[in-house]
C-alpha cells in the first residue's frame, strides 16, 4: 500500500541526482583519481608478492575500485540531510504528513543511491576494467550474492547515517557528532584497506560493530574470498545488523521527535 | 456535537540555558550549566466547535505559535490535556495528521526544490487521496487560488504570496476537518491578503472546515472571525465574540457630521467635538452614555445636517489597549 509513495519519492530523488551532471562528473573523476592513487599504494605494498591474506594483487586493485565506486552509492563520507532538515525547520512540514519519517528518508536515499550507482558506481568499475586488470565474480550465484550484499550494505549504511543525523534533535550543533560517526565508519568498515590486512584483534573488535557489513562484506563476496556457508553467514549478519540498526533508529527517532523544539514562526 | 478541539490547563515550558558571562564564564559554562524554565504557554483552557472560525491573537512571544504547534502534534505539552478530533496529537501523530491541515506563514510545508505540481502530486500518495477526489479538489483550488501560472515552478522560486497559495492548496487537498493557520497573511500585500482571506472564508463556509488562525493583522480577524481568543504571556486573556470585545473595551465611538452650514460652536450634550474643519465636525461619544441614533436625533433637532457617518473604534486600537493597559488582567 505504501509502495507508490516509496517509488514516487525515490524516483524524484533519482531525478534530482541526475540533474546535477557537472557535480556527478566532478565526483566521479575525483573518486577515480584517488582510486588510482590507492591502487598504486597497494601495489607497492604487495611488492611483487602474488597474494596477501588470501587476496591477489588483482583482487587488491579491484578492492580499491569497488570501494571508490561505493563512496557515492553508500554516501560513505558525508550525509547531513536529516540534521539540516531539523535545523532549517523543514522537519516540521514532514512530520505534519501522515508518513513514517524513517521510510520517507529511506525512499529518497534509495533514489539517490541508485542514481549514484549509474553515475559513479558503474562507470568506476568500467574505467577500472579499462585501465587495470580486475577480477569479477565467477558464477551467477556469486553475482546474485554480491547484489544482495550490496543492497543490504546500503540499507545498513543508510540506517547508520540516519541514526547519527538524529543527533540534530538533541543539540543545536551536531555537526561534530555526525562527522565522528563517519570517521568510525571510515576506519572500521574496511574502506581504508581490506580488514584481512589488519591485526586479528582489530578484525575481532570491528566484528562487534555494524561497520564491516557496510563495505568489507560486499568486497569479500565480490572477490570470492567468502564462499559457501561463510558467504551465507555473512549475508545473515548483514541482515541482522540492518534490522538492529533500523530498530535503534526508530526508537531514537520517537524519543527525538518528543523533544523537538522548532524555533521561530 | 462534541467540540473538535478540547484544551485544558495546557502548558509548555522550555528549558533555557543561562550562560555565565565573559571569558572565564565561557569556561564555567563547560562545567556547569544552569537552566531557567521559560513558560511559553501557561495553563490555557478552551474549546472549539466543529465549523468555527476562531482567531487566536496575541503580541510577539505570547505563546500563539507554541499553542498551534502543540495542537498540530509537533510539540509535546509539558502539562495539561489536549484532545483534537479525538486524538492526542503528539502521541498518535501519523493517524492524527492525516485529518488535519496546517499552514505556517513563515515556512513552507512543501518541498523546496520540487515544482509545485509535483509536491501536490506527492501529497496524493502521502494522504492516499482517491484519484477522482484529488482531481476534483485540485481543479477547484487551482481556480479559486489562481495557481495555474506557477504550478511548474519550484517552490523556492515562488513569491511569498504564491507560496502561501500553494501551501494553502497543499493543506486542503485531503479534505481535512481542521485547518491550523499560523500567520497566513504575514508579509503579504493588500491584494494578496484579500485573496487569502476570501479563500479561508470559502473553505470554512462551503466545506465546513474548522479553522484556527493566529495573526498579527487585525483586519484578518475583523473580516474572518466571529470569535477570538487573546493570549499574552502564555495566558488566555479573552475568549468570546469579537463584537462584545469591542463593546467592552472599544473605547469611544465617533460620529462624523457634515453640516448644511457652518455653525459657530455646534455643541451637543453627551458628545465632545474632537475635530472641526469648517462645516465638517467629528464628535466622540461613549457607547454607554448615548446611542448613535440618540446622538443623531439630538443633533438634527439643533442643526441642519447634510450627511453623517458613525465610526466604530478600530479593532487594532482596541486590542492594543488590551495589551498595553492590561485591561483583562483581573478578569
Amino acid at each position: 500500500m505504501l509502495a507508490p509513495l516509496f517509488f514516487s519519492l525515490a524516483s524524484r530523488s533519482f531525478q534530482r541526482q541526475i540533474a546535477y551532471r557537472a557535480a556527478a562528473l566532478a565526483g566521479f573523476f575525483t573518486n577515480f583519481f584517488f582510486g588510482m592513487l590507492r591502487a598504486a599504494l597497494l601495489a607497492a605494498l604487495y611488492n611483487a608478492r602474488p597474494e596477501m591474506a588470501g587476496i591477489s594483487l588483482a583482487g587488491a586493485v579491484t578492492f580499491t575500485g569497488l570501494t571508490q565506486a561505493m563512496i557515492g552509492v553508500q554516501s560513505l563520507f558525508s550525509w547531513y540531510e536529516v540534521m539540516n532538515s531539523v535545523y532549517s525547520g523543514a522537519v516540521a512540514g514532514d512530520l505534519l504528513k501522515p508518513m513514517g519519517y524513517f521510510r520517507f528518508w529511506l525512499a529518497q536515499d534509495a533514489g539517490r543511491a541508485l542514481a549514484q550507482f549509474f553515475l559513479r558506481g558503474l562507470p568506476m568499475m568500467l574505467f577500472y576494467a579499462i585501465f587495470f586488470r580486475i577480477t569479477v565474480p565467477q558464477t551467477f550465484g556469486q553475482w546474485m550474492a554480491f547484489v544482495l550484499s550490496l543492497g543490504l550494505a546500503w540499507l545498513l549504511c543508510f540506517a547508520w547515517r540516519f541514526w547519527i543525523n538524529l543527533a540534530g534533535f538533541w543539540t543545536p550543533n551536531a555537526l561534530g557528532l555526525v562527522r565522528l560517526g563517519f570517521i568510525l565508519l571510515y576506519f572500521f568498515s574496511g574502506f581504508l584497506m581490506p580488514l584481512r590486512f589488519f591485526p586479528d584483534w582489530f578484525v575481532q573488535l570491528s566484528a562487534f560493530t555494524p561497520f564491516p557489513y557496510m563495505v568489507n562484506t560486499v568486497v569479500e563476496i565480490y572477490l570470492g574470498v567468502l564462499q559457501g556457508p561463510q558467504l551465507l553467514q555473512a549475508l545473515a549478519q548483514q541482515a541482522f545488523w540492518a534490522v538492529v540498526m533500523i530498530g535503534i533508529c526508530q526508537l531514537t527517532l520517537s524519543a527525538g521527535v518528543r523533544r523537538l523544539v522548532i524555533l521561530g514562526g | 456535537m462534541p467540540p473538535i478541539i478540547q484544551v485544558s490547563h495546557l502548558t509548555k515550558y522550555f528549558k533555557v540555558s543561562v550562560h555565565h558571562r565573559g571569558f572565564w564564564g565561557a569556561f564555567r559554562n563547560l562545567i556547569s550549566r544552569q537552566y531557567r524554565l521559560a513558560r511559553a504557554v501557561d495553563g490555557i483552557t478552551f474549546q472549539v466547535q466543529p465549523g468555527e472560525l476562531v482567531g487566536y491573537l496575541g503580541p510577539n512571544g505570547a505563546g500563539k505559535s507554541t499553542t498551534i504547534k502543540m495542537l498540530a502534534g509537533l510539540l509535546v505539552p509539558s502539562g495539561g490535556e489536549i484532545l483534537v478530533n479525538g486524538y492526542l496529537p503528539w502521541r498518535e501523530r501519523q493517524a492524527y495528521v492525516a485529518k488535519i491541515g496546517a499552514v505556517f506563514g513563515q515556512r513552507t510545508t512543501l518541498w523546496w526544490d520540487l515544482p509545485v505540481i509535483e509536491s501536490l502530486e506527492l501529497l496524493q500518495y502521502i494522504y492516499r487521496i482517491p484519484g477522482d477526489r484529488f482531481r476534483r479538489n485540485l481543479d477547484e483550488f487551482r481556480q479559486v487560488l489562481a495557481l495555474d501560472s506557477f504550478l511548474d515552478i519550484p517552490v523556492r522560486a515562488l513569491s511569498l504570496g504564491q507560496r502561501m497559495r500553494a501551501d494553502l492548496c497543499a493543506a486542503l487537498l485531503h479534505d481535512p476537518l481542521l485547518l491550523f493557520l499560523d500567520e497566513p497573511t504575514i508579509g503579504l500585500d493588500v491584494v494578496a491578503k484579500e485573496r487569502i482571506r476570501q479563500f479561508i472564508l470559502h473553505i470554512n463556509r462551503a466545506r465546513g472546515v474548522t479553522v484556527l488562525l493566529t495573526t498579527h493583522d487585525l483586519s484578518d480577524v475583523e473580516k474572518l472571525c466571529e470569535r477570538v481568543l487573546i493570549i499574552d504571556h502564555g495566558q488566555l486573556l479573552y475568549d468570546g465574540e469579537l463584537t462584545s470585545l469591542r463593546d467592552r473595551f472599544g473605547g469611544k465611538r465617533r460620529l462624523l457630521v457634515d453640516f448644511a452650514q457652518e455653525y459657530v460652536d455646534p455643541q451637543v450634550e453627551g458628545a465632545q467635538i474632537t475635530v472641526r474643519e469648517g462645516s465638517r465636525v467629528t464628535y466622540e461619544f461613549e457607547r454607554n452614555t448615548i446611542t448613535a441614533s440618540g446622538l443623531i436625533s439630538r443633533l438634527s433637532e439643533l442643526y441642519r445636517i447634510r450627511d453623517l457617518e458613525v465610526r466604530e473604534p478600530e479593532i487594532e486600537e482596541t486590542v492594543r489597549r488590551i495589551y498595553e493597559q492590561k485591561l483583562l488582567e483581573n478578569h
